[in-house]
């Protein structure tokens, strides 16, 4: 520790041995060059120091500077300007910009910069772009706006959203980009269940990180590579989004702005099923034991029962059934249904016609409503400004009983103390309440679940919304009905009204995220800046299961406690070397503290008084509470040098060195450096028609430590067996002899404009290589444990991302423009633990693996596949001649699919005429694939339409294959089921006529008792119109006490233009992480329209 | 200048305050030692929750054995374990949540120095015992399995050992066992089966060397004589009271398994098998109305066809007596111990005042008892035709009444079935009979490839139509 004290005392003297110029007051006023009015909030920054002022209300500025001072004036959205200030008066126009390119980006731990002069990719989105379509997780609206982010939603009301830069690094650790508000680390942890996670039910709670109110951006930077987020260290790795807030401003007098939106949803018919409605209940034909009742031929597919007593069988629907393979629908049919059976409800013991529910599961959606509110005021003078909010969020979902509600509360100040002591603060309080939040996965509370994959379509849903609604009990259509000794007791669904009013969730989560910063400029190019960041919350979920319900009734809360602290003290340096080198450094550390304390607990047995949701209320005594408590700290010490030669070259070179507390002693100390150069050779060369021309590369290397309490064996205290205490051993092993892993990457750019800007791209490609992961292998369980902490592993992501922009009209009044962006990573698994070949994420329900595969992607789908011929062509062989032929599967399992697309892109259009303006974005992805258990489910329940109706040969498709009946298979190899070659494989031949497989009952040749995975494997490509927003804005006179009045009508997710994937949105899924891939009881879209107002004073 | 050097020294200070930062880095929630006895514990009830459990994730032997058939979705009934892993899942179970916590216990067993050294001596035979057992069940299911090298910080990819050479280490650490186990074991309420009364270990141990001597008695009857022998030299379980069980707790978690599935679950996927039914209808076995109900109106099981789907209420249900959740569950008990006998006096050996039809007839009465029927029911039942003793026919006879009596173990009357022979029907939607083991797990193949390529090479390309080394076909 001696050591790196002195060296930092040595560097700070060093710094501090050139001193002061002789200094004057140069004073003028900036104008807007289109109007020649005063432009407020420009910055003015004597070129090559940290010396800067800022103009008030009517432009004006004041500032000290050296003799031969050059004044650099920048301001958002306009072009900056360099001029000599030779007078004490110096008064400069602005011109709108063009072009992004002069702008200022906010850079690594909050640091400013020239976006020309950095030598790595840099995109950034402005405020507005996130809250012109207004959505629960602003996150989502980052999607097709940001070259090399991925970004998935799993589709339910504030559910969480998957933002991943430039492919997976980590095999099993977290991918998610690290988000930074005004300089805090943020906690982005999405508290789902692991059960969630892999699709085994649970509620998606959305990530942390959604807690940033999008009324309160100013922009947002994504900094891609490594060597853009070197200084974060450990948290580097996967990509940095950082959040700049709304900042008050010299004015004159208060502004306050009001904002006032609504939005409408409703679910978008292409991502949900559509039924059947000729087939009742049932799985096949096993229910009766005669072939007619009444002289009806019933196939055996309804039971034959004597209900009424009148010693008459009677035709008794297979009602305990959640499948849809009974017998034809037919009107003139009376039968016992599943209204039948309730004592009480009108239907009791009386015959129904036999046919299909008038009101499908579709009708069971509502529309969802959002309402976004939100004041904001701010002021300012030249000794300081600031800025404060509220914003309050109601939503409602498409599901009944669900409501997501955010209030947010916001300051942010600063107070020039002195002329050399600038203090500021932000603070963010946010309250957010979720009620009935979306089930997700295998699981009876998700809906979708039956709507999906198990149904009768002979239920009527206003039929089941009335019986529940009158008697608040679990009336569902699928009770055991009258050959069972309980035949009103519900079998495997609950009644979906039931379900999401009875048995919802609701969780709170409070946080304040803050900062203080003092700034203290010790002389005119040496700044140093201290500052506390906060990040901390309190988080409740309690989760219901209703008596009544199929599943045992149960309660269960969970409380977490999070803080994070970051105290961090920078040095900044900006300086002049020579004429024409511009020296800015930082030298600082960072201090951080993450404490994480859980606890959770549930009933046992069920709930003994109805609707009383306590742990008390335990049938059985509830198991022990699980707990959790952890500590991260992680103490770096960082230096960055940038340099930059006349205005066209420029050097960075970053070092943080990071001490974890999560490593052993002896290897908790690592280092990462970084290098990038930029060149902007426009400057060099008068190039015809080009208007700017810049090459960049850099390098970068960093790491992450472990897991916190990843390095000694523990034990698992179980449930007491009578009395008797358990203890077992953990199904990970840790490991006492952890390394840092570490991801280096290098990137190289080429950016160019011509035409004065009008047309441009942004080219860059990269390639990052993460080695020496620490993650949990799976091992031969015949070790005796099923994971086991390593280092081991190297994953390598390459890839190219390009924004282009091109300006087709650009006049006074009228403006057309285009933005695209496109992102292409190849991501491939190079290396893993062991002789291990592959190492599975997940294993889920449906016989779903998902595998990191050496020589393959991250995200291999990995199940039973096709066995195909030569040409490709899956092969089929024939059952009988009734059930016609089966596809013919392989008996291992294979690489069915990859999460991995192709391509990403996103295509901007934007249109102004006056004051109107249009935004249209379309949001694509070519490639990538998932496995839907619904389809895998569904199609065996017989619930979806192509199940039923004629097939090619004009016979209905229920029928058997021997009697015309069937689907055709299409292009297939045919096998006789005997014929194979030397090497045991099949002898196989083209088809020469139609192949039909039988569409008859749950073992039909397409659902998941016949057909291999891979069928159930669909393309995730997509064209969706996913924004459209059109904005006017209201002329103003001058004099008026309204500053501004903008209205604009918004639409998001309105449309799939085009997929592969049936009945779904290829998109959704269960919720962030590295799990995707896919789906179980997916949500539907949700299209949203909305009309927004905003009002300034 | 005085100023920045104060601001440069308070960064450093404010960095070096912290002492030791891997301080941070413990654990507070979760014990780094605990006693051996909640570890045996622990493994005591994952071994027989594995051994009872009817789940189809985890223990598809009662529909192997063909007791039981499925209602809709008859995958398992089929044969198709590999769609829900099951018999990964075996190996996850038996290997990490038993063996593992076996073998922490033992390391827990020496490394406490407070422990009387008999009660050490008693504790490491307990453990031996449970030990051999749960390998002995993963050999019967799937042949070779990883023994010598399994369960080793040494190596992540143990190799396979030959079922037949574990098998006779099995007998030769029971052997062992048996001559150390007696008195208090020190264990107290933590001995989960015999309340730390070794005695009741030494019977259960050399009733599982009995086990793997009739087992092992039609391809290698030296060792069979041999360990036989020893066995009932020793003495073996012969009452209800030394049976080898766990009286599972009234609620969950610890309930027993099948009143999870029957009654929990609110599911109906589980009625009689026809192959069980058939049988016991032709031979009025009085357990009928004890093992299932929905039975018909002369009491005759309505066994569906095996491995086709069937309405469940058309058919024969799990009775009323394993919808009770603090059913136990035995691993061993005087039944099988007398049927055991019963087919080594058949053999020829000699049974100390005992004969082969005695030791017979009391197996099935045993077992008739044992389910709440009456002393007269048995008496009757041992009259029927193809039940009444026959030396000539032991096998047979033995066989089906054992298979009969092993309800609800579905491991053992699996093990009954392949041993004996026994006729089994075909699967409906499979078109085969019962296979003779397991395949390997898709895990080991990606996980310990090598090794577990060569042990499926002793096994037809680790075919389940493969059988086991005392599997005599």
């Amino acid at each position: 520790m001696k050591r790196r004290a002195s060296f930092l005392a040595f560097v700070a003297a060093a710094l501090l041995s050139v001193s002061a110029f002789a200094q004057r007051t140069v004073s003028g006023t900036v104008t807007d060059a289109a109007n020649g009015e005063g432009l407020p909030s420009v910055s003015v920054r004597v070129k090559g120091t940290n010396n800067a002022a800022v103009t008030n209300f009517d432009g004006k500025y004041s500032i000290t500077a050296g003799q031969n001072a050059v004044l650099v004036f920048s301001a958002l959205g306009y072009s900056s300007q360099e001029v000599n200030a030779s007078g004490a008066v110096v008064n400069v126009s602005l011109s709108e910009s063009t072009s992004k390119l002069d702008e200022v980006v906010v850079t690594a731990l909050g640091i400013t910069r020239d976006k020309k002069t950095v030598g790595y990719a840099v995109q950034e989105v402005g405020g507005a772009e996130v809250t012109k379509v207004k959505d629960a997780n602003f996150m989502a609206s980052l999607s097709g706006k940001v070259a090399g982010v991925t970004i998935r939603q799993s589709g339910t009301m504030g559910g969480s959203s998957n933002v991943v830069v430039r492919g997976y690094k980590s095999l099993t650790g977290n991918n998610q980009a690290l988000f930074v508000v005004d300089g805090i680390p943020i906690s982005n942890d999405a508290y789902n269940t692991g059960n969630q996670r892999t699709g085994r039910g649970g509620y998606d709670y959305g990530n942390a990180a959604m807690d940033v109110n999008p009324e309160d951006i100013d922009k947002i930077t994504v900094l891609k590579g490594a060597a853009a987020t070197a200084l974060y260290g450990s948290r580097a790795a996967n990509g940095v989004v950082l959040i700049t807030t709304k900042k008050g401003a010299a004015r004159k007098g208060l502004g306050v702005t009001l904002s006032s939106g609504v939005t409408v949803g409703s679910i978008n018919p292409d991502t949900f099923v559509r039924y059947q409605k000729s087939y009742g209940p049932g799985y096949g034909s096993y229910y009766g034991n005669t072939d007619t009742i009444n002289g009806y031929y019933t196939d055996y597919r309804m039971y034959d029962y004597d209900y009424d007593g009148d010693g008459n069988v009677d035709m008794v629907t297979p009602m305990e059934e959640d499948a849809s393979f009974g017998m034809k629908f037919d009107p003139n049919l009376n039968v016992y249904t599943w209204e039948s059976v309730y004592e009480g409800l009108p239907g009791y013991g009386q015959k129904f016609p036999f046919v299909a529910g008038a009101n499908d599961p579709t009708t069971f959606w509502e529309n969802s409503t959002t309402f976004n509110n939100s004041v904001a005021i701010d002021g300012g003078s030249d000794n300081g400004s600031f800025r404060m909010s509220a914003t309050k969020f109601d939503m409602k979902g498409i599901q009944p009983n669900s409501s997501l509600n955010r209030n947010s509360f916001n300051f942010n100040g600063n107070l020039k103390a002195s002329n050399r002591l600038t203090v500021s603060t932000m603070a963010a309080f946010t309250q957010q309440k979720g009620r009935g939040r979306s089930g997700t996965g295998y699981d009876a509370r998700n809906v979708n679940q039956s709507f999906r994959q198990w149904f009768n379509v002979g239920a009527d849903m206003a039929k089941l919304k009335e019986y529940y609604e009158l008697t608040g009990r679990n009336i569902t259509w699928n009770p055991y009905g009258p050959l069972y000794d309980n035949p009103q007791q519900p079998h495997y669904f609950d009644n979906p009204y039931f379900m999401v009013n009875e048995s919802y969730q609701n969780d709170e989560r409070n946080r304040l995220m803050g900062n203080m910063t003092a700034n203290y400029r010790l002389n005119d190019w040496l700044d140093l800046t201290a500052r506390a960041n906060i990040d901390t919350y309190t988080d409740v979920q309690e989760e219901r299961l209703a008596v009544g319900s199929v599943d045992v009734p149960s309660y269960v809360r969970r409380n977490r406690n999070f803080t994070e602290t970051n105290l961090d003290l920078i040095l900044t340096a900006n300086k002049m070397i020579g004429e024409d080198i511009n020296f800015n450094g930082n030298l600082g550390s960072n201090i951080r503290r993450t404490y994480y304390d859980f606890i959770g607990a549930g009933t046992n047995g069920g709930l003994v008084v109805p609707g009383v949701y306590s742990l008390s209320n335990s049938v059985s005594a509830p198991a022990a509470p699980s707990e959790q408590n952890f500590a991260i700290g992680i103490d770096g010490y960082f230096a960055r040098a940038s340099f930059l030669y006349k205005n066209y070259l420029s050097l960075d070179l970053t070092g943080r060195y990071d001490i974890s507390s999560t490593l052993p002693a002896a290897n908790n100390k690592y280092f990462y450096p970084s290098a990038s150069v930029g060149l902007i050779f426009s400057e060099l060369m008068d190039l015809d028609g080009i208007s700017f021309g810049k090459v960049r590369a850099n390098y970068a290397n960093v790491g992450a430590d472990a897991p916190a309490s990843s390095l000694r064996d523990i034990y698992v205290m179980g449930t007491p067996f009578n009395g008797t205490p358990l203890a077992s051993a953990p199904s990970t092993s840790n490991n006492p002899s952890l390394l840092p892993e570490t991801t280096t990457s290098y990137e190289a750019g080429l950016e160019m404009q011509f035409a004065d800007n009008r047309f441009g791209f942004d080219l860059t490609a990269y390639r990052a290589i993460s080695q020496n992961q620490i993650m949990p292998a799976r091992v031969s369980s015949s070790t005796g444990t099923i994971f086991k902490y390593v280092n081991a592993g190297v994953i390598q992501n390459q890839g190219v991302e390009l924004v282009l922009n091109a300006s087709a009209i650009r006049t006074k009044d009228m403006g057309l423009d285009f933005a695209l962006t496109y992102t292409r990573n190849r991501n491939e698994v190079l290396e893993l633990f062991g002789d291990a070949e592959s190492l599975q994420l997940t294993s889920n329900q449906g016989g779903f693996q998902l595998l990191a595969k050496i020589g393959e992607p991250y995200g291999t789908i990995f199940g039973v596949a096709h066995e195909r011929d030569a040409n490709g062509l899956p092969i089929v062989y024939p059952i009988n001649a009734s059930r016609g032929y089966r596809y013919l599967r392989t008996a291992t399992p294979q690489t069915i699919g990859n999460v991995n697309p192709d391509w990403m892109g996103g295509l901007n259009t934007s249109f102004r005429y006056k004051r109107l303006t249009a935004n249209v974005l379309l949001d694509m992805q070519m490639g990538g694939s998932f496995f839907s258990l619904d389809t895998w489910y569904g199609y065996a329940t017989g619930i979806y339409d192509w199940s039923a109706g004629e097939n090619d040969k004009g016979v209905e498709r229920r029928e058997m294959v021997i009697d015309g009946g069937g689907v055709n298979m299409g292009d297939v190899a045919v096998w006789d089921g005997s014929s194979v070659d030397e090497d045991g494989n099949p002898i196989t031949s083209a088809n020469t006529e139609a192949i039909y497989g039988d569409m008859n009952y749950y073992g039909n040749s397409f659902g998941y008792a016949r057909a291999p995975q891979e069928y159930h494997v669909w393309d995730a490509s997509f064209i969706k119109l996913r924004e459209v927003a059109i904005n006017y804005s209201f002329p103003m006179d001058k004099n008026s006490s309204i500053k501004g009045f903008d209205v604009s009508l918004v639409g998001r997710n309105l449309a799939i233009l085009w997929k592969n994937a049936p009945y779904t949105d290829p998109e959704a899924g269960l919720s962030a992480g590295n799990l995707q891939g896919y789906q179980s009881g997916a949500y539907p879209a949700v299209r949203e329209i909305g009309l927004n107002a905003k009002l300034k004073f | 200048m005085k100023k920045i050097l104060l601001s440069a020294g308070i960064a450093v200070v404010v960095a070096s305050c912290t002492s030791d930062i891997t301080s941070l880095n413990g654990n507070p929630k979760a014990p780094e030692q605990v006693p051996a006895g909640a570890l045996i514990a622990n493994a005591t009830v994952s071994l027989t929750d594995y051994m009872a459990s009817i789940s189809v994730n985890l223990n598809n032997f009662n529909l192997w054995a063909q007791h039981f058939t499925e209602t809709t979705y008859t995958d398992e009934a089929n044969f198709d374990y590999a769609n829900r892993d099951v018999n990964g899942n075996t190996y996850d179970e038996l290997y990490t949540n038993v063996l593992r916590d076996l073998k922490e216990a033992e390391k827990a067993v020496e490394a406490d120095a407070s422990l009387l050294a008999s009660h050490k001596e008693q504790q490491l035979a307990v453990i031996d015992v449970l030990e051999v057992y749960t390998y002995h069940t993963l050999v019967d299911i799937f042949g070779d399995v990883p023994y010598s090298e399994a369960l080793s910080a040494e190596t992540v990819v143990p190799q396979y050992d030959r079922a037949s050479v574990i098998y006779a280490d099995l007998a030769a650490r029971l052997k062992a066992d048996i001559a150390v186990l007696g008195g208090d074991n020190g264990l107290g309420s933590y001995d989960l089966l015999y309340g730390g009364n070794a005695d009741g270990w030494k019977k259960f141990a050399s009733s599982l060397l009995l086990r793997l001597a009739v087992r092992v008695a039609d391809v290698d009857a030296a060792s069979a004589t041999d360990w036989g022998t020893y066995a009932i030299t020793a003495g073996v379980i012969l009452t209800p009271g030394d049976d080898a069980k766990l009286d599972y707790a009234s609620a969950p978690p610890h309930a027993n398994p099948l009143w999870d599935q029957f009654v929990e679950s609110g599911r109906s996927d589980f009625i009689a098998a026809n192959t069980l039914g058939d049988v016991m209808n032709t031979l009025n076995d009085p357990r009928r109305s004890l093992y299932f109900r929905n039975n018909d109106a002369n009491g005759d099981v309505v066994g569906a066809p095996y491995g086709l789907a069937s309405a469940y209420p058309l058919f024969s249900q799990p009775s009323n007596l394993l919808e009770d959740p603090t059913l136990p569950h035995k691993l061993l008990d005087h039944v099988e111990v007398h049927f055991l006998l019963a087919d080594a006096a058949s053999r020829g050996f000699t049974i100390p005042g005992a004969t082969a039809q005695g030791l017979y007839e009391a197996a099935v009465t045993a077992s008739i008892l044992s389910w709440g029927g009456s002393a007269g029911d048995a008496a009757t039942y041992l009259a029927e035709t193809g039940v009444v003793w026959n030396a000539a026919d032991w096998r047979d006879l033995i066989g089906t009444q054992k298979w009969i009596s092993l309800f609800t173990r579905g491991n053992e009357a699996w093990a009954a079935q392949r041993q004996y022979d026994l006729a089994m029907n075909v699967a409906a939607e499979a078109g085969r009979v019962t296979p003779k083991r397991m395949s390997y797990g898709v895990d080991e193949y990606a996980l310990n490839n090598a090794n577990v390529t060569a042990a499926g090479a002793f096994y037809n390309n680790d075919s389940d139509t493969a059988p086991i080394f005392w599997d005599a076909q």
